[in-house]
């Protein structure tokens, strides 16, 4: 049988060395951390940050990885605010979100807004009025807007919360650990 | 501290070691000072030789076991006459169910105990205080007599 003819290219450089390559990590896209079992609507404990405690209701998990949760804010104080899921516990209490509708909230709901850099540019001194006539009319319609947004979500919230008794009353309180408890043979 | 439970045939006893830890059963057999055989059916115990190091000893007996008596004697015996049904309605017994359930209970479950207790002792306060008030007439001024001793 014939043999099939490989050809194989000759190249016309030649390494005098083995040169080591330096070692280039290449970034993909980031790859959204896995979700250990948590299901929308499912009630969460945060566990860092200002809402330490707080036991907030998950929404939907966000492109960048974090999820998406709302206190709802009226119950608890908590705003649509995006949460490392490294940085929570999972409750097996479960809320239903069939009517709560999330969709057009992504990363980019959460990005700051010129106005707001700008602001932060001029440091801690810096008062509202320094903004210029329509910075601060453009900053009053954004912070309008994400009021609604965070009230067309919670309103279908609140009504699927307030069917169960005292849920409501749980996730206007804060998981807190006393001398006895013993956070390992917890069951959440 | 009397003598009340004997390590005999037919004694129901609690396993407390190994990995049938919870578990009743009833002796069958003893091999020596040390040893016994015992047999759980309807507990799920196997027929099984274990020391008498590894198992507490309940104040029930089960009528009718005889000594290296068949699990099917020891069934049939149950069937007439159930202790293990008695030892569940013990204090012990219901202490340790509760221990269990209590371990079971989620976050949820946990913040309504937190709430239902407070509501209860709510309640008991309000029916102390107007046991309280009723008994006022006797009881206040005797509390008087006793605080004058006192000081």
């Amino acid at each position: 049988m014939p043999a099939k003819k490989r050809t194989v290219r000759i190249g016309n450089w030649y390494k005098s060395d083995d040169e080591k390559v330096h070692f280039v990590r290449k970034r993909k896209a980031p790859r959204p951390a896995q979700l250990r079992k948590i299901v929308p609507g499912q009630v969460l404990i945060l566990l860092s940050g200002r809402f330490q405690g707080k036991r907030v209701v998950f929404l939907k998990q966000l492109k960048s990885g974090l999820l998406l949760v709302t206190g709802p804010f009226k119950i608890n104080g908590v705003p649509l605010k995006r949460v490392n899921s490294a940085y929570v516990i999972p409750t097996s209490t479960k809320v239903d979100v069939t009517g709560v509708n999330a969709n057009q909230i992504d990363d980019d709901y959460f990005k700051r807004t010129q106005a707001q850099r700008r602001k932060n540019e001029q440091g801690f001194w810096a008062k509202r009025g320094e903004l210029t006539a329509e910075q601060q009319t453009a900053e009053k319609t954004r912070l309008d807007g994400k009021r609604n947004t965070q009230k067309s979500v919670d309103a279908a919230l609140i009504t699927a919360i307030k069917k169960t008794q005292l849920l409501k009353q749980y996730l206007g309180a804060r998981f807190t650990i006393g001398k006895t408890t013993r956070p390992h043979e917890l069951v959440f | 501290m009397g003598l009340g439970k004997f390590v005999e045939v037919g004694r129901v006893v609690k396993i407390n070691y190994g990995p049938q830890e919870g578990k009743l059963a009833t002796i069958i057999e003893i091999l020596n000072d040390k040893r016994v055989l015992i047999d759980g059916p309807t507990t799920g115990v196997q027929r099984q030789v274990i020391p008498i190091r590894r198992l507490t000893l309940t104040k029930f007996n089960l009528k009718g076991a005889t000594r290296g008596a068949r699990t099917g004697v020891i069934t049939k015996a149950i069937k007439k006459n159930d202790p293990f049904t008695q030892y569940q309605n013990t204090i012990a017994a219901k202490k340790v169910a509760k221990k269990a359930l209590r371990a079971k209970l989620t976050d949820f479950d946990r913040f309504r105990v937190m709430i239902l207790r407070k509501r209860r002792s709510a309640l008991l306060s309000t029916q102390l205080k107007a046991l309280r008030k009723n008994n006022a007439g006797g009881k206040s001024t005797a509390q008087a007599k006793g605080g004058n001793k006192k000081k």
